[in-house]
């Protein structure tokens, strides 16, 4: 089908990217097609309820929710039978022909008063199949992300179809002889929502690798077990701590709306009574108003809101207005009561309760609430899906009914003398009502305590959806391999060939470090006919045994021998000639580099080092740079440092700066800054400080950062990381990152890839949690619809808003644009 | 310690047998038996060490105070015989390469006479 292009400024109000139109217009109108005609009937089943049963027998409808377990486990059979299409296509059609089956039974002029309640029952399970369907369908279409944005264009559709719904009953209850011929409008309206549904799953077939979420083929193909039942259902959310919070998020929430409803309601009949209303009628047309406010709620705040301040500030809106509307209520019933204008405050405390409820519950606390199951796996989220939002959502209406019946006890309201008087003056505020009010609000306490478990959860959930824990692979190599040693085992074996001596260091040096073990030695034994006679150092001659060679007695006499005046004497004048060139080449520079680093830092020989450090050849330096990291002489520190420059030594001289540890990160501090260092030697210098990894060197590379940096922008940021992942208690100063955020976020250019991000991300990660802004990170770097999403949701949850609004721009285009959402089914 | 003295093609030889170390220093050490020799003009030296059984660093330094000393006078001074675990001690500390050393002693005295 071709692409459907929405007004330009349609698309931009409501967020909708190119490719996402059609999937957006649709889901819109099905969800229009599904509320209008909820609201009609759910305003005839009110007012023939009040006017034929009563407000005082309300609990008894309440109560009698509990009928929808039944449907909902029948829903859950049929979904692991059916494919989707068949259920949604299946649950319209029925819906269809009980509208006409009760428009027949309620017309009648003296209909049984039985049929008023079954039609109660039957309007609860409508609602609860129709709304749970749509929002199973979002869930599948769209990730996170996705949802977050578009929710306020397909919310809208639902309220303006609530809208459009109650505004035709108020008026046509006015003209229509019998009012529940409204019934057949309703079921025109499901007719035009089968259409649209057919529409929206017409040919879809689950792409590879993709779950079947919508199609022909019945949902989840690899893990739908053969049978999944009400209480496979119920036991998937009792397994879930996650699920269990939202369970008891939605439990709460309905005991209170009940609560409220049956309060407004109340005063609604009391006035009603008073001045003879069409309450069918009143309730259209206040259903339509409160579903307005719902809808500029819906339009103009929802998104808005839940982007900027996230799920968990959503969820606490409805409950914290209702808490504090309920406080007023209660105050007001007490006060007024006495008053002359007690009837028009009782009306407006009805009102206004029932209408806070109504825009709120299907406004910001409805797309809150939505958005939590999105990091619930599909499989598991269908399962929590029917349990919680078809039966614990109508059983906690039940339960509200219950716990009203217990405050009527309480209160000594006689149901009795309730069914056999009049209703009371709308001036008459009963016990009941004021007690129902108190317990509306202990009520509503408790789900503020879930709501904030629930989200902390949410968090932990998003961050099981995103890429694994993220580490370095430089720092791994640090930290898990002995590269020292295995550098030094090399070394020993191209020494073979080339010195018995510095093979013989190599050994030695092997043995202090108690790496010389029997497999090290079998290895560095050299063929029998490679070395002369007397080449082979006695400490291999036994391979595989720890022999005499390598005891601490036999250390501490080399040590002894090499702190011995004649030996230092002896040796300085072989050394001095060596220098000088007069034989023994490099081979004999080698040797002596390497022995002097056996001795002590302040022997006569040791001073002669820095000649070693500056020898051109590479092999030399080599070893006088490990020497030089053994001795950790500060006098041999710009040596190594020039050494940086050079590519062939950089890494030795790079190793043997990292021994001096953080007495030298002033001194390197200093070439950092000097701008006349090439990028060669500073860059380098950049990374030395990473090494050395203290709070110290953490200062030195920010203050640098915060100067400029030069060319050197990029490695230090990486720097700066490499000092967060190997020591996470470093607290950075937050104020000169953030800083240096906002110059990284100014420069960044057009993103289009991952990489692009990176420093950013490195800089996130020095202030907010690193392994959750690296794991988005990774979740951005694989690229998928889901996993940006995914990525984006995280650090939605973790971010400063000003700094979000000023990335996610640009995340938002790393989303594969080839997959427009519809393919995904 | 116990130091027995002879010579051979106008060698001074030294055998020594036993142990070289700190704790047993006698009146009379090999680095003074060697000077001895050398105020007498017998600037050849060879030290026997196959019945050495232990030598510290004390006694490397007796060898090499000889060495410095009949070097510093234009003689030679040299070692044969020397055990496995002593060889590797002067590899490690590059002694090796100053001292000659020689695994018998006719080697060594065949050594001094090409010279």
């Amino acid at each position: 089908m071709a692409e459907r292009r929405l007004p330009k400024f349609l698309a931009a109000a409501f967020k909708i990217k190119p490719g996402e139109a059609r999937l957006a217009l649709l889901l819109f109108a099905y969800f229009f097609l599904i509320t209008a005609p909820y609201n009609i009937i759910k305003s005839l089943r009110d007012a023939s309820y009040l006017e034929d049963i009563g407000p005082d027998f309300l609990p008894f409808a309440y109560a009698s929710v509990i009928v929808v377990g039944l449907a909902v486990s029948l829903q859950a059979r049929l979904q692991t039978r059916l494919s989707r299409r068949a259920l949604l296509l299946g649950t319209l059609a029925v819906s269809v022909m009980a509208n006409l089956v009760f428009w027949g039974l309620l017309r009648a002029d003296h209909h049984w008063k039985g049929w008023v309640f079954l039609y109660w029952m039957w309007a609860n399970v409508l609602v609860v199949a129709l709304t749970t369907q749509f929002w199973i369908l979002v869930n599948d279409l769209f990730n996170p992300r996705e949802a977050k944005r578009l929710i306020g264009f397909f919310g809208s559709g639902g309220i303006l179809g609530g809208v459009a719904g109650g505004l035709l009953t108020g008026f046509a209850a006015g003209w229509l002889k019998d009012a529940h011929d409204l019934l057949l409008v309703s079921a025109v309206l499901l007719v035009a929502a089968f259409l649209v549904v057919r529409r929206l799953v017409a040919g879809r077939r689950p792409a590879a690798g993709e779950d079947a979420a919508v199609g022909d083929e019945p949902a989840s193909p690899h893990a739908a077990p053969a049978k999944v039942g009400f209480w496979d259902c119920a036991r998937s959310v009792r397994q879930s701590r996650y699920l269990l919070l939202i369970a008891a998020v939605v439990l709460t929430t309905g005991i209170v709306s009940t609560l409220i409803d049956w309060q407004s309601k109340k005063l609604i009949a009391q006035a009603s009574e008073s001045a003879a209303w069409n309450l069918t009628s009143f309730f259209g047309f206040a259903n339509s108003a409160f579903l307005v406010l719902a809808f500029l709620l819906q339009l103009v705040l929802t998104s808005r809101f839940i982007e900027r301040f996230g799920i968990r500030i959503g969820l606490m809106i409805y409950p914290l207005a209702l808490l504090l509307l309920s406080l007023g209520a209660v105050l007001m019933q007490g006060f007024a009561a006495e008053t002359l204008t007690a009837g028009t405050a009782g009306l407006g405390v009805a009102i206004g309760l029932k209408g806070s409820d109504k825009a709120l519950s299907y406004s910001i606390s409805q797309s809150a609430r939505e958005l939590l199951y999105i990091p619930v796996v599909p499989e598991l989220k269908y399962r929590a899906k029917i349990f919680i939002d078809m039966f614990l959502n109508r059983f906690s209406k039940a339960l509200g009914g219950l716990v009203l019946i217990l405050v009527f006890a309480f209160t000594g309201l006689s149901l009795t003398k309730a069914a056999a008087a009049s209703l009371t003056p709308i001036t008459e505020i009963s016990p009941a009502q004021i007690a129902a009010g108190i317990v509306a609000m202990a009520f509503i306490a408790l789900w503020i305590g879930f709501n904030v478990l629930l989200g902390r959860a949410y968090v932990r959930e998003v961050r099981l959806q995103v890429a694994k824990k993220w580490e370095r692979p430089d720092v791994i190599v640090s930290e898990r391999m002995d590269v020292e040693t295995a550098k030094l085992i090399v070394d020993a074996l191209e020494s073979r060939s080339q010195s018995p001596t510095l093979f013989a260091l190599h050994l030695y040096d092997l043995a202090r470090r108690k790496k010389l073990t029997p497999e090290v030695k079998s290895l560095l034994l050299p063929p029998p006919v490679e070395l002369p006679p007397g080449a082979v150092p006695a400490v291999l001659e036994s391979p595989g045994a720890d022999d005499a060679a390598l005891s601490p007695e036999m250390d501490q006499e080399i040590r002894e021998v090499l702190a011995l005046p004649s030996y230092q004497k002896l040796m300085g004048e072989y050394a001095e000639g060596v220098l000088e060139g007069r034989g023994g080449g490099d081979t004999a520079k080698m040797e002596l580099a390497k022995a002097i680093g056996l001795m002590d830092r302040g022997s006569p020989l040791a001073g002669r080092l820095e000649e070693f450090l500056e020898d051109a050849s590479p092999e030399v330096f080599q070893f006088a740079a490990q020497s030089a990291g053994r001795l950790k002489d500060r006098a041999f520190v710009p040596a190594l440092v020039r050494r940086l420059a050079d590519p062939l030594s950089r890494g030795d001289a790079r190793a043997a700066l990292e021994k001096y540890g953080e007495s030298i990160v002033g001194t390197l501090s200093d070439f950092l800054a000097d701008r006349s260092e090439g990028p060669g030697v500073r860059g380098p210098v950049a990374s030395l400080l990473a090494g050395i990894g203290t709070a110290e060197a953490a200062e030195v590379l920010l203050d640098e950062l915060s100067r400029g940096a030069g060319d050197l922008g990029a490695e230090i940021i990486d720097s700066l990381d490499r000092i967060r992942s190997r020591n996470p208690a470093i607290d950075f100063p937050e104020d000169s990152v953030k800083a240096r955020l906002g110059d990284a976020l100014d420069a960044l250019g057009p993103v289009r890839a991952a990489a692009d991000v990176l420093p950013v991300f490195r800089l996130l990660g020095l202030v907010y949690d690193h392994e959750d802004v690296f794991r988005a990170y990774q979740s951005l770097l694989k690229g998928t619809r889901d996993s940006v999403g995914y990525a984006v949701e995280l650090l939605d949850q973790t971010l400063d808003p000003d700094l979000k609004s000023r990335l996610f721009p640009k995340l938002e285009s790393l989303a594969p644009r080839g997959a427009a959402p519809e393919s995904r089914t | 310690m116990v130091i027995e003295k002879r010579e051979k093609n106008n060698v001074v030889i030294f055998d020594i047998e036993g142990e070289i170390r700190r704790s047993d220093i006698t009146d009379v050490t090999l680095h003074q038996l060697v000077k001895d020799e050398l105020e007498l003009g017998r600037k050849q030296i060879l030290l026997n060490f196959e019945k050495v059984d232990f030598i510290d660093s004390f006694g490397v330094g007796e060898i090499l105070a000889s060495y410095i000393s009949t070097h510093n006078l234009g003689g030679k001074l040299k070692l044969a015989r020397i055990s496995k675990k002593l060889f590797l001690i002067f590899q490690v500390t590059m002694l090796t390469k100053v001292l000659d050393i020689f695994d018998e002693e006719d080697l060594a005295l065949r050594s001094f006479l090409k010279e």
